[in-house]
């Protein structure tokens, strides 16, 4: 049987998640990146291919910065996470949280990001120039270092409370953060592998665009009002006693 | 085939542009490609949709990506609402 404290901190790890999978860039990469695929002919198979190797690579990616940074705590704090770590990690949630209340889309039609245009160009240039698999995943790859800036507090928070776990609980929490944070990305791949049209795709996020938004800055808010609460509040008020 | 008409970039980016049909043709085919339009359609409608705009272009001395990307969408919109869509927006999904 899961002890309680696994159960709370495998639920962390599937709230950051979920907050993750609520980013939009590399549903949006990926988007651009089959639409030039289809526009300049590509077989069936060989968009199935780009797909894959595009969702490979945000999935090895994701993984990567999660366990980098769950490694990288343990060996910095062996022996536990300060308050102060704890503090900033949910300062940073929330004050993302309410920037992407704020900011995450553009005041304007589509779903173009509050990201820097040079770098906007760049992922559009490259999904525009990916012909192979091995191209669309490095795309994968930097889809989602792009969005690092959004995803870094979700990551963090799910590191370190990853680290406190025992190693099969770990990989266990690695494998639901990876599965609940890319789950609409294989969504969207299946639904445009099965033949769905890109235009309906982009219809329907624009049109659930500031749901989305709002989704995401919510969901950053709570977990850092909750990890604030659980890893400060209580433990000081505990301390106290 | 080029018409001896300026096509304006937004911001001044970069310098005017001769216009030219069969580019956008295949800008329009292209998109039709993207919302899976068979390619023979594709074609059609794209030449079609090229045809109409060029004829407007004509009687321009200049004018602005913009407002081709806008007139496109605008006659597309009559024979592949998909695609005036695409068409419109994809420079407005990242």
């Amino acid at each position: 049987m899961i002890p309680d404290n696994t159960t709370i901190a495998l639920s962390i790890v599937f709230l950051a998640a979920l907050v993750h999978a609520s980013f939009q860039l590399s549903i949006s990469v990926l988007t651009l990146m089959s639409g030039h695929a289809l526009g300049r002919k590509t077989a069936h198979r060989r968009l199935v291919h780009l797909i894959g190797g595009f969702v490979s690579g945000a999935i090895v990616m994701t993984v990567f910065l999660l366990t980098f940074i769950a490694y990288l705590a343990g060996v910095i704090m062996p022996f536990g996470t300060p308050a102060i770590l704890w503090a900033i990690s949910s300062g940073l949630a929330i004050g993302v949280g309410i920037a992407v209340w704020l900011f995450y889309y553009r005041r304007q039609l589509g779903t173009i990001l509050w990201i820097p245009r040079s770098f906007a160009r760049y992922l559009d240039n490259r999904a525009k120039t990916t012909k192979s698999a091995a191209e669309s995943f490095s795309l994968g790859l930097s889809s989602v270092l792009s969005e690092l800036l959004f995803i870094f507090a979700p990551l963090i928070i799910a590191a370190l409370v990853l680290i406190r776990l025992t190693p099969d609980m770990q990989a266990l929490g690695i494998l639901l953060y990876a599965s609940v944070s890319l789950l609409p990305l294989l969504v969207i791949s299946l639904l445009i592998s099965n033949g769905r049209k890109i235009s309906r795709i982009q219809q329907w996020r624009e049109t659930n665009k500031r749901f989305l938004q709002f989704a995401a800055g919510s969901g950053l808010l709570i977990l850092g009002v909750y990890i604030y609460s659980e890893q400060i509040v209580i433990v000081n008020a505990l301390g106290g006693l | 085939m080029g018409l001896a008409v300026d096509v304006v970039k937004p911001y001044g980016k970069q310098k005017p542009m001769t216009y030219d049909s069969e580019k956008l043709a295949r800008s329009i085919n292209s998109a039709c490609l993207s919302v899976r339009t068979p390619e023979g359609e594709a074609a059609s409608t794209a030449s079609h949709v090229a045809r109409i705009v060029s004829l407007w272009v004509n009687s321009k001395p200049a004018i602005t990506t913009h407002d081709i990307r806008r007139l496109v969408a605008q006659h597309l919109q009559r024979y592949h609402p998909d695609a005036a869509y695409y068409y419109l927006h994809q420079r407005r999904i990242l």
